[in-house]
């Protein structure tokens, strides 16, 4: 019984000892799972012009796409313990550069989703490659992330500068307005939509007659609105790439000088359903703009809205459904690999193939890691179609993956 | 050696003041009869101005006594000592850009039993009626110093805090100041002059405290004055 | 180009409404407010919470909306920066500092950080000839709202006995406790009008620009540079500055749109080479 007893004792230790060496913070040969457990990292700017159309929602969003990650899998998920912790990035590149440090480092962050922003999110995607930690962006539009400075480790989901300028510069070109007059605002996401969308207008046979550089931030454009009927000859569409409270001011501004009544229709280079809200659907009913997902489009969008409504109190935007569908798709990966090791995840999700809800027909292209999908071309109701809070939008015609975004760039070396 | 023969209209004692931690009074004691035209010498930073700013209730860090017209006011904020009769006439002579020579004028409420009026003012001042809407600094220094001393005067202050009034000025506004000076100490009103020019001083004045380093030295009468002047301009640094 | 200078002095309107308030509220008190913004901010906040939760629209919000804002102020005043202002002028600035962080970060947080929307009064949709263009009637109104109202102050600023002593404690107040008025009696509704001016170029904001929490914080660091241009304390030159900075920037932006950004900042600076004391200020003495 002694001896027994001795040898049963040695055995646990052994295991304790084992299991020590492949538990937390091992990593060792054995371990399929570092830590033990899986981390995703929200960090987006929870307290500036971007916090309401994704922020803390989205870390709601993402906590939904966990949920439903363990009721799908139960007892055959790879992973049992997860994790989601966020942080706010101020859309300083700075600050997104230490807070991305510090949660894969310290916080033993897996995978950090969102980051809007353009120099936040090439910040983040530097130490991403540097950390060989993957990195998947939503709320940035810059094509840099699967361009120049694409990585291994870095995924762009969601939209993207490219997008936004075919998608409206293209389809309102084709609908007979050729000549277009823009304005942007002067600094780096302004001057790459100015860039996307005269190239964008030129293929579509139209013409770019004059681009100009406002203020960021601005309160008054009548400036330009002023400006924009004398030019010759005469635009027949002002397009406009400010975002957030600028583009609210600037149509504004844009209603009081009656610039459609001038023959000077508006298309709006980035357009969020928040905007719409904060302007009123009638300021800019019947403007055309491109959407990467609305909630109310179809009944299956519109029960996961009703479930995000739930739990987060409002309509979800397209960057609420982005995050939960990175979040799921990486879950996903994870599930596939078997492993949450980062370059076998990553090996999962290039060229991979799904459909969820936020995303129809959609594939993360292994090229450049940017995740083509359908996206729609959309139009503001008037407030008298509006039939309840949030139901802004009237999907005209969708924009098929292949078409929406851009052939994988050249310039990008993973 | 205050005289004695007139009630005191101002008696300060033991009045020490700070600036941050440097002491630049020293429990400065005087007395300014009713009448009389008072002046204080000393040289630069001698604490002459602080002593007016103390009296005027403009200084920061103060202590000690200061009785006028037999009550203490040295707890009352600056506006209630104008109002019970202190005219003050700032070393830069305090004229207001923004407002026009009359305004400057009109600015205080008047607070003697017989302040002069405006055409009063005019009649000594001709200069300040030609030139009655002009903003007062568009007035030259001498003319800028007579706007002052005819503010005061129209306040009806009993006791007017003079500081150094002659500064910087040609000989013949110094005399024509030196004359409403007089006019004013006929007419009743006391004055407490900071005075550089032993010379003026004398002219006008009926005493003098000599100030240095936050201290009354000594009290002088215009002999004295007289007879020690080089040994006082000696002493001020002129 | 008219029609761009007309469309500069309605951008120079707010300018001129909140510099004059930021330079009586210097002159007076020697804070530099920088709450300013904020309250602002609260203004075009104010006319959009009556109209979202009481249904009161713009017309009233005009009114009720800058006299609740002014009595906050005058409160404030009497409650924080009085007991403050004899310390550092330090303490001035980091309290008015500190509030506008406060009040912008409750409003964010009761509203989000997106703009709420606000729609214009339905009689001033229309346009108004004005001979050579005609031009939206709603910035005719703001312009003639500023322009009235700065006339206003002006009137009383240079006509009346209250705007003689008010104009004597702006550029002396010791002096002119030192000459028996009685300047702490007029600060604190000095303070509060000025703040009221704030809320009153707010309310008039918020048909036409993007009412968030942001909008003062933004709005504010261009009306510093009116102010300091028109020199610190300078009541007319504040005003002077405002619409002035709102001609240069709207042809500045029509003309050379590449220094848009700075150059508000390029003439202070240049403003400030050659006047130190700003266009309309006055040289410190050196006592």
């Amino acid at each position: 019984m002694r001896a027994l007893g001795r040898a049963a004792a040695l055995v646990a230790a052994g295991a304790t000892i084992a299991g020590c060496a492949g538990g937390p913070g091992g990593g060792g040969s054995g371990e399929k799972i570092s830590d033990g457990k899986v981390v995703l990292a929200v960090l987006n700017d929870q307290s500036a012009i971007y916090a309401d159309l994704s922020g803390k929602s989205s870390v709601t969003a993402v906590q939904m796409a966990v949920d439903d990650y363990k009721a799908r899998y139960g007892g055959k998920a790879v992973v049992k313990d997860i994790e989601v912790v966020s942080a706010d990035h101020q859309n300083k590149p700075e600050v997104a550069n230490s807070k991305a440090q510090e949660l894969y480092d310290r916080q033993k962050a897996d995978v950090i989703l969102d980051v809007p922003s353009s120099a936040a999110a090439l910040a983040v995607a530097g130490v991403a490659k540097g950390k060989k930690k993957i990195f998947m962006d939503i709320g940035a539009a810059t094509t840099e992330l699967e361009g120049a400075q694409c990585n291994k480790y870095t995924f762009h989901y969601g939209y993207n500068t490219w997008m936004l300028a075919h998608g409206t510069g293209a389809t309102v070109t084709e609908d007979g307005s050729k000549n277009w007059y823009i304005v942007y605002p002067d600094y780096a996401f302004g001057q790459d939509m100015q860039k996307n969308f005269t190239a964008a207008v030129k293929d579509a046979g139209g013409t770019v007659i004059q681009a100009d550089p406002a203020p960021f931030p601005n309160d008054n454009f009548s400036t330009f609105l002023l400006k924009a009927p004398g030019l010759d000859p005469k635009p027949q569409v002002l397009g406009t790439m400010q975002a957030g409270g600028d583009l609210v001011n600037l149509v504004k501004q844009y209603n009081e000088y009656k610039l459609r009544d001038k023959g000077i229709g508006l298309a709006v280079g980035l357009m969020f359903i928040t905007d719409i809200h904060s302007l009123g659907p009638d300021a800019l009913a019947g403007t055309k703009f491109t959407d990467a997902w609305y909630w109310n489009a179809t009944p299956e969008n519109r029960a996961w809205a009703d479930k995000f409504q739930a739990k987060a109190g409002k309509r979800p935007s397209f960057p609420n459904a982005a995050n939960y569908s990175a979040a799921t798709q990486y879950l996903e990966a994870v599930q596939r690999a078997g492993t949450d090791g980062a370059d076998a995840v990553v090996g999962q999700l290039e060229g991979h193939t799904f459909e969820d809800v936020f995303a129809k027909n959609a594939t993360i292209r292994a090229q450049d890691h940017l995740l083509t999908h359908d996206v729609s071309l959309a139009q503001v109701k008037p407030s008298s179609e509006v039939t309840e809070p949030w139901d802004y939008e009237k999907v005209l015609k969708p924009i098929p993956a292949d078409k929406a975004f851009q052939p994988a760039s050249p310039a990008c070396k993973l | 050696m205050p005289r004695t023969d007139l009630a005191p209209l101002l008696e300060v004692g033991g009045l020490s003041a700070w600036y941050g931690e440097a002491q630049v009074l020293r429990e400065v004691s005087l007395r300014v009869g009713e009448g009389e035209i008072v002046t204080l010498v000393g040289r630069n930073g001698a604490g002459k101005t602080t002593l007016l700013r103390c009296l005027m209730g403009l200084q920061g860090r103060y202590s000690g006594s200061i009785r006028f017209r037999g009550t203490d006011i040295a707890r009352l904020p600056a506006h209630r000592r104008a109002r019970q009769g202190l005219g003050y006439v700032p070393d830069d002579r305090g004229v207001y850009s923004t407002l026009t020579v009359e305004e400057n004028l009109t600015l205080p409420p008047r607070v003697g039993p017989d302040p002069w009026t405006l055409p009063q003012v005019y009649q000594t001042f001709p200069r300040l009626a030609e030139r009655r809407a002009f903003p007062g600094t568009k007035l030259s220094g001498g003319e800028q110093q007579m706007l002052a001393l005819a503010r005061v005067l129209r306040m009806g202050a009993r006791l007017l805090l003079c500081d150094e009034p002659t500064e910087g000025l040609s000989p013949l506004i110094v005399r024509q100041i030196g004359e409403i000076l007089r006019e004013v100490k006929r007419q009743g009103t006391t004055v407490l002059l900071i005075e550089q020019n032993v010379h003026f001083a004398a002219t006008v004045a009926d005493r003098h405290y000599l100030l240095a380093e936050g201290r009354v030295v000594e009290s002088l009468d215009n002999d004295q004055m007289r007879t020690r002047e080089h040994e006082l301009l000696d002493h001020l640094g002129i | 180009m008219l029609q761009q200078a007309f469309n500069g002095l309605v951008g120079g309107a707010f300018y001129a409404l909140l510099a004059l308030g930021l330079a009586v509220i210097f002159g007076m008190l020697g804070v530099v407010n920088f709450a300013h913004g904020a309250f602002y901010m609260l203004g075009a906040f104010g006319s959009y919470i009556l109209l979202d939760h009481f249904g009161v629209g713009f017309w009233a919000a005009l009114v009720t909306v800058p006299l609740v804002l002014g009595l906050a102020g005058a409160l404030l005043e009497r409650l924080f920066v009085r007991r403050l202002a004899p310390l550092d002028p330090l303490y001035n600035f980091l309290f008015t500092f500190g509030l506008a962080l406060i009040l912008q970060d409750l409003v964010k947080r009761e509203y989000g950080v997106q703009s709420q929307p606000y729609p214009r009064p339905e009689a001033l949709a229309g346009t108004v000839d004005l001979g050579l263009f005609t031009y939206p009637a709603y910035q005719v109104f703001v312009l003639a709202v500023s322009l009235v109202v700065c006339g206003a102050v002006w009137v009383v600023l240079t006509r009346t006995r209250v705007g003689m002593i008010v104009r004597a404690a702006t550029e002396r107040p010791e002096l002119t406790r030192a000459l028996g008025i009685d300047v702490g009696r007029w600060v604190t509704p000095v303070f509060g009008f000025g703040i009221a001016l704030a809320g009153l170029a707010g309310v008039l904001a918020a048909p036409m620009r993007a009412v968030n929490p942001l909008m003062g914080a933004d709005l504010i660091i261009t009306v510093f540079a009116v102010v300091v241009i028109g020199g610190l304390g300078s009541i007319f030159g504040s005003v002077a500055a405002g619409f002035a900075i709102g001609l240069v920037s709207a042809l500045g932006n029509l003309y050379v749109p590449a220094l848009s950004q700075t150059l508000v900042f390029i003439l202070m600076a240049a403003v400030l080479l050659w006047r130190p004391a700003g266009l309309f200020g006055r040289e410190e003495s050196p006592s």
